[in-house]
């Protein structure tokens, strides 16, 4: 692991789809799931990404082209070198009978979640939502990994709907010791009204704007809590999660001003 | 703790955390107080919100820290708010570190700034890494440092005003008495050092977004410490001596130069929020294996 900047080159690139692609580095690092690394565009920005999964000897980030960043990232090449720092943060704790629950590109963290979790024997189901099916990536590596579902706002992969829609159904006829979460907060926020009531302990992984990354620079510090998501996040339990008033609500930008 | 007066403010401990470090909110701060630290300074702001420069904003390196930030924060309106939900949850003192882009500016920041009552405001004066924007930093000229300290002591009613200054420019012990000829309360030694750079040597270009950044942590420490024992030559307000103290040696080192209390920011990144408290017991058992009752007694001391 290094704090320090250090640049890599990109050694292989594999386009899922349009605008989605996974980017494989050498494993410079070992990584928890749910951890985060700080990838430098040099010339253009540094911005955090989930490392998705670990393969062999290299570590993947999956991106989807969204905004000036990922688009950027769709024209680099194999060979190109980019800035890498990290990994940062606390990843999820591994727990058998879980379900993993995920919303649109937000399901990155959880690929390596579910991949670390089978490596350990642990089982769970998985229920990921999207926009629309281009948006699940890798659906039939899910499918491999055992009991799954899945719900589209458009019904084009799986149950037409949302993750929500589907949740009570699963918790009653399955025995869920634990639940995991990433993707959108609006996403979360709904999830947490329907499990809180069961008692069955969570953990959810934030995302906030970061500078630093390594915890000084005080920008994705949570109101309520003053925790610091890049040191004591991005994932959160439970506890963690009750003391944050900010949930769910508007988010600080680069200037620090409630967006 | 050791317990503290520093310009008829209370600290329970001598160690605040500096400007620029987890200042952005009441959340943040307070939690920081929890950890032993003293007295808690904002992060700088300005009258207008700000997005500062774009990242790599901050970057370690083998010896320190290099940042350009550029001095991005939400405003006033946004700022005057934290202070004032900081105050309604902790009693520790609050300094509020403002700046502006011109010499009004610095009146009005500090009028609106006053009006959320915080225990001092400290000037920054000495950003070294706005420079393309704002031109050579106020800070390393006499007049202009004249002239922004009297126009924030007009405005700051009886709140006290640390002037930042930065180790650079025409000598800071120079400065220093300029800031304390025209009221400045106390000096706050040393903003970030520099402007330097650092290049990635596979892609060939500077690693900051802005090129150039201010220099904190450990390389810094002896520019502090002689920096602040300049100042204390200098001038007999009292002074905060900041700049690259990460362990009890840095700390009392500070204070053997001349600093009252002592300003901490990148430390943080190299011993957590528990420096604070590793600090505060520190100093405690070095005045005590020394035979020294109070800080008192040694600051200073390497002057003699």
């Amino acid at each position: 692991m290094s704090d320090l900047m250090q640049t890599f080159p990109i050694r292989r690139i594999v386009e899922h789809g349009p605008g989605v692609k996974s980017f494989y580095f050498d494993k410079i690092f070992n990584v928890e799931a749910g951890q985060f690394i700080n990838l430098w565009i040099p010339g253009l920005d540094e911005k955090p990404f989930s490392v998705s999964s670990i393969t062999g000897d290299q570590i993947e980030l999956s991106i989807k082209a969204y905004g000036p960043f990922s688009k950027e990232m769709m024209k680099k090449k194999a060979g190109d070198y980019l800035g890498i720092r990290g990994p940062f943060g606390k990843g999820f704790s591994f727990h058998d009978k879980a379900l993993i629950i995920g919303g649109g590109i937000g399901i990155a963290p959880l690929r390596i979640l579910a991949q670390k979790l089978k490596e350990q024997n642990n089982t769970f189901i998985s229920l990921l939502g999207a926009v629309t099916r281009q948006e699940i990536i890798f659906s039939s590596w899910w499918d491999s990994l055992g009991q799954r579902h899945f719900t589209t706002d458009d019904g084009s992969l799986g149950l037409k709907g949302v993750v929500t829609d589907v949740l009570p159904e699963i918790l009653k006829m399955n025995d869920i010791k634990y639940i995991y979460a990433a993707g959108p907060e609006i996403m979360f926020v709904k999830v947490k009204e329907m499990i809180d009531p069961t008692g069955i302990p969570y953990e959810f992984c934030m995302e906030r704007y970061m500078k630093c990354g390594i915890g000084i620079c005080g920008q994705c510090v949570l109101d309520g809590s003053g925790i610091r998501l890049c040191v004591e996040g991005p994932v959160l339990n439970k506890e963690a999660l009750s003391g944050i008033t900010e949930l769910g609500m508007k988010h600080r930008d680069a200037s620090g001003r409630r967006v | 703790m050791i317990n503290t007066h520093f310009l008829n403010i209370e600290l329970k401990s001598p160690t605040v955390l500096a400007s620029g470090i987890l200042g952005l909110t009441a959340s943040s701060m307070q939690r920081v107080i929890e950890f032993g630290c003293g007295a808690v300074t904002t992060k700088s702001f300005s009258l207008d919100w700000r997005t500062g420069h774009k990242n790599p904003s901050i970057i370690p390196f083998e010896h320190g820290m290099l940042n350009a930030v550029g001095l991005s924060n939400p405003g006033i309106d946004e700022m005057v708010k934290e202070i004032r939900l900081f105050r309604r949850q902790c009693t520790a003192p609050v300094f509020a570190s403002i700046f502006g882009r011109t010499l009004d500016e610095f009146g009005e920041v500090t009028r609106r700034a006053a009006e959320a009552e915080p225990d001092m405001i400290e000037v920054n004066i000495s950003c070294p890494n706005v420079h393309s924007e704002f031109g050579q930093p106020f800070g390393e000229s006499c007049p202009d440092t004249a002239k922004i300290t009297q126009i924030v002591k007009k405005h700051a009613g009886k709140i006290p005003v640390s002037i930042k200054l930065g180790p650079h420019g025409p000598g800071i012990g120079k400065l220093a008495k300029i800031c304390e000829e025209n009221g400045a309360d106390a000096i706050t030694a040393i903003n970030t050092a520099g402007p330097g750079m650092l290049i990635d040597i596979n892609v060939r270009k500077p690693v900051l977004a802005n090129k150039t950044g201010g220099v904190s942590g450990p390389a810094i420490l002896p520019i502090a410490v002689k920096s602040v024992y300049e100042v204390y030559r200098s001038v007999k307000i009292p002074i905060i001596g900041t700049g690259g103290i990460t362990k009890t040696g840095d700390a009392i080192q500070m204070i053997l130069a001349g600093a009252h209390i002592l300003g901490v920011g990148t430390a943080v990144y190299y011993e957590g929020i528990e420096v604070f408290d590793k600090l505060n017991k520190g100093i405690e058992n070095y005045l005590k294996e020394q035979g020294f009752d109070s800080i008192e007694e040694i600051r200073g001391a390497a002057h003699e």
